[in-house]
């Protein structure tokens, strides 16, 4: 008796390993070409980050801003006759 | 049939199982040197086996690790790493293939150029096509499909804020290691750590699978340096308008916060474009403000009234004699421009006379001067802020002292000190005696600084006093004056050292200030190396620069002006009325 079912067992157990191997397997590439893609998705995105960082700093440059100021709208930095001094609750001071 | 059967059988039977036994052993030994190979032996068999495939199937990469941001305080990127793809090719591959042509026109190269530059690497396995990519470029020239023509993700850093900093924040090299200024000096903190990662490669060197991480890259962390851009971009732009209007050779500036140590900016002329190598002058790289020494001359006449004061036998109304105008030391006659008559010491340093200086000099000696200007970080240590090529200026140090020496040192010659030394010194007119460490980083709100007291309160408000008249009416920078500010501070006009000793003809002028003198806070030092013309003093070549950049710094930090002071106390406003 045993000496039929061992086989059997033993043969059984080859075949269920042998398809979790190739099941691993397949996990093992689609979570891989999951973190491909992520990591991808990471690049572009650091790509639209420091292309952004680049495009913002340059917009907010002191240069572009007080040629925009002095140049297009003419402004000029307020004289001291019109400052007024104001005063916060509480006496605080600045 | 049967006959034939047996007939055959007799004789063939031992033969067939005699071969049927060697095929058996054979097989046999196969297996077991199989077994051998594959499982027993490790050292020569599975392991050897192992090794050779992974030499010609498995590749380790780096991955790029992200270098950190520096910032200035406000978190305005001065230094950005922005992701590129460097493009390479095996010229084995590449020789033969007509795919060159259209490559070299993707890459806006002549075809011939770019054969001739194949060639020249005919015997390598690997060569860069085009470094430092923009990722659109690079999309375009991979998109090709040349075979043996792959890319590789790098990172390529850019300075939007450009010449502004330049020398402060310095350079990386084409493979992102510092190698100029802040760059450099906090390179172990600003790179990341490369990652390794295993993959296989087919025949053609392609990546086919990845085995898996070996090391994660880590970032590089970001740095927040004590410079405000905006501050430091309105120095750049009065210096570099200066540098013009003056035709001088060179400059630079520095402004510090007395109370903090932090340096708030700091510019030199002339600059250079850090995102560009082309036409790269190395010489511009230098960041004067720390890397140059020369003697301070008469901005070190405040240290000497320090000296002074705190010997007790004068005041800042201490009356001295300056006539007949000139007085003689040893085989030497040191002149004023007029004769003053009998002056204050206030007077003495509004006028910048070296006949009362001398006659102060005289009465206390060289050491008490010697040692306020040690005591005031000069010589010796270096101001230590950990620049790359930070240099210190030296206090003469002799056994012997002639007359002479004796004297010009308590007007600021036979000592050298470098622009940030000297704005230093002058912090502790402005943080009521005491000095604090200086840094190129944004120090933490509410940090505790070690405050070395250098001198006492009292001759700190004194000196500043003096300071502030030297912007008055009878001194020799009025130049220095800001609209609706009290400001303090004093010029310096000093000859450059030649070959053959002082040259006649060719001077740097000096100012270092204090502003404002109500609440002083912002000190600012100023080089102007060479300026051309007739105004080549102090007063008439820095002053100028020294105001326009200190109305920039009160106004950025709105302090109040000296009016509304006065108007405060007319009014009772002070102090929650």
């Amino acid at each position: 008796m045993t000496l039929r079912v061992l086989p059997a067992c033993l043969l059984a157990a080859a075949l269920c390993s042998a398809l979790a191997v190739v099941y691993s397997s397949h996990v093992v590439r689609e979570l891989y070409s999951k973190q491909q893609s992520v990591e991808y998705q990471q690049w572009a995105l650091q790509e639209d980050y420091s292309r952004l960082l680049l495009e913002h700093s340059t917009l907010a440059s002191p240069h572009r801003i007080i040629s925009i100021a002095q140049d297009d709208l003419a402004m000029q930095p307020p004289q001291l006759s019109v400052h007024r001094l104001v005063q916060f609750q509480g006496g605080q001071q600045r | 049939m049967n006959r034939s059967r047996v007939g055959v059988s007799k004789p063939a039977l031992w033969r067939l199982v005699f071969v049927a036994f060697c095929l058996f052993v054979l097989s046999g030994l196969l297996i077991s040197r199989l077994v051998v190979l594959q499982v027993i032996d490790r050292d020569r068999g599975v392991g050897f086996l192992q090794q050779q495939g992974a030499l010609r199937s498995v590749r380790t990469a780096e991955i790029p690790a992200y270098r950190g941001l520096v910032t200035d305080r406000r978190g305005q990127p001065l230094a950005v790493s922005t992701p590129v793809v460097s493009i390479w090719a095996n010229p084995q591959q590449l020789r033969d293939s007509a795919d060159v042509v259209q490559l070299a026109t993707t890459m806006g190269q002549t075809p011939e150029a770019l054969a001739e530059r194949i060639n020249l690497y005919s015997d390598k396995q690997f060569m860069y096509l085009a470094r430092h990519q923009t990722p659109d470029q690079a999309r375009a020239i991979l998109d090709l499909g040349v075979p043996g023509v792959r890319g590789e993700r790098e990172y390529r850093r850019f300075y939007p804020a450009g010449e502004v900093v330049s020398q402060l924040v310095g350079l990386t090299n084409v493979d992102g290691e510092g190698i100029a200024g802040v760059e450099l000096a906090y390179n172990e903190w600003l790179r990341g750590q490369t990652g390794k990662k295993r993959y296989l490669k087919d025949l053609h060197g392609d990546a086919i699978r990845n085995i898996g991480v070996i090391e994660q890259a880590r970032s590089g962390k970001s740095l927040a340096l004590s410079i405000d851009l905006r501050l430091q971009y309105l120095q750049h732009r009065v210096l570099q308008r200066a540098m013009v209007e003056t035709g001088a050779a060179a400059g630079a500036a520095v402004t510090l916060d007395a109370r903090t140590g932090e340096i708030l900016a700091m510019t030199n002329h002339p600059v250079f474009n850090p995102n560009s190598r082309e036409g790269f002058d190395y010489a511009a790289t230098r960041n004067r403000v720390v890397t140059d020494v020369f003697e301070p001359g008469s901005t070190m006449k405040p240290l000497t009234l320090v000296a002074a004061l705190e010997s007790g036998e004068y005041t800042i109304e201490s009356l001295i004699d300056t006539s007949p105008g000139r007085v003689r030391v040893g085989r030497k006659v040191l002149p004023d421009p007029r004769n003053y008559g009998e002056i204050s010491v206030s007077r003495v340093i509004e006028k910048s006379s070296q006949v009362g200086v001398t006659k102060m000099a005289q009465q206390m000696g060289h050491e008490p001067i010697l040692e306020v200007f040690q005591r005031f970080g000069l010589g010796g240590e270096p101001s230590s802020i950990g620049f790359p090529g930070e240099r210190s200026g030296v206090l003469p140090n002799r056994q012997r002292w002639s007359d002479i020496e004796k004297v010009t040192l308590a007007f600021g010659y036979g000592l050298t000190a470098t622009p940030l030394q000297l704005a230093h010194a002058y912090a502790v007119f402005a943080n009521e005696g005491s000095q604090v460490p200086l840094t190129l980083l944004k120090r933490n709100e509410g940090e505790s600084l070690p405050i070395r007291q250098v001198i006492s309160p009292e001759i700190a408000g004194q000196v500043l006093e003096v300071l502030n008249r030297v912007t008055g009416s009878e001194g020799t920078a009025q130049k220095a004056r800001v609209d609706g500010f009290r400001v303090g501070g004093k010029t310096g006009t000093v000859h450059k050292v030649g070959d053959a000793g002082y040259l006649d003809d060719k001077y740097v002028a000096l100012f270092v200030g204090v502003a404002p003198i109500e609440n002083p806070r912002f000190v600012t030092a100023v080089v102007v190396d060479q300026p051309k013309g007739d105004n080549y003093g102090g007063g008439a070549a820095a002053a100028p620069i020294y105001s326009a950049i200190t109305d920039g710094v009160l106004r950025l930090h709105n302090a109040l002006p000296a009016e509304s002071h006065e108007a405060r106390q007319l009014v009772g406003l002070g102090g929650g009325a």
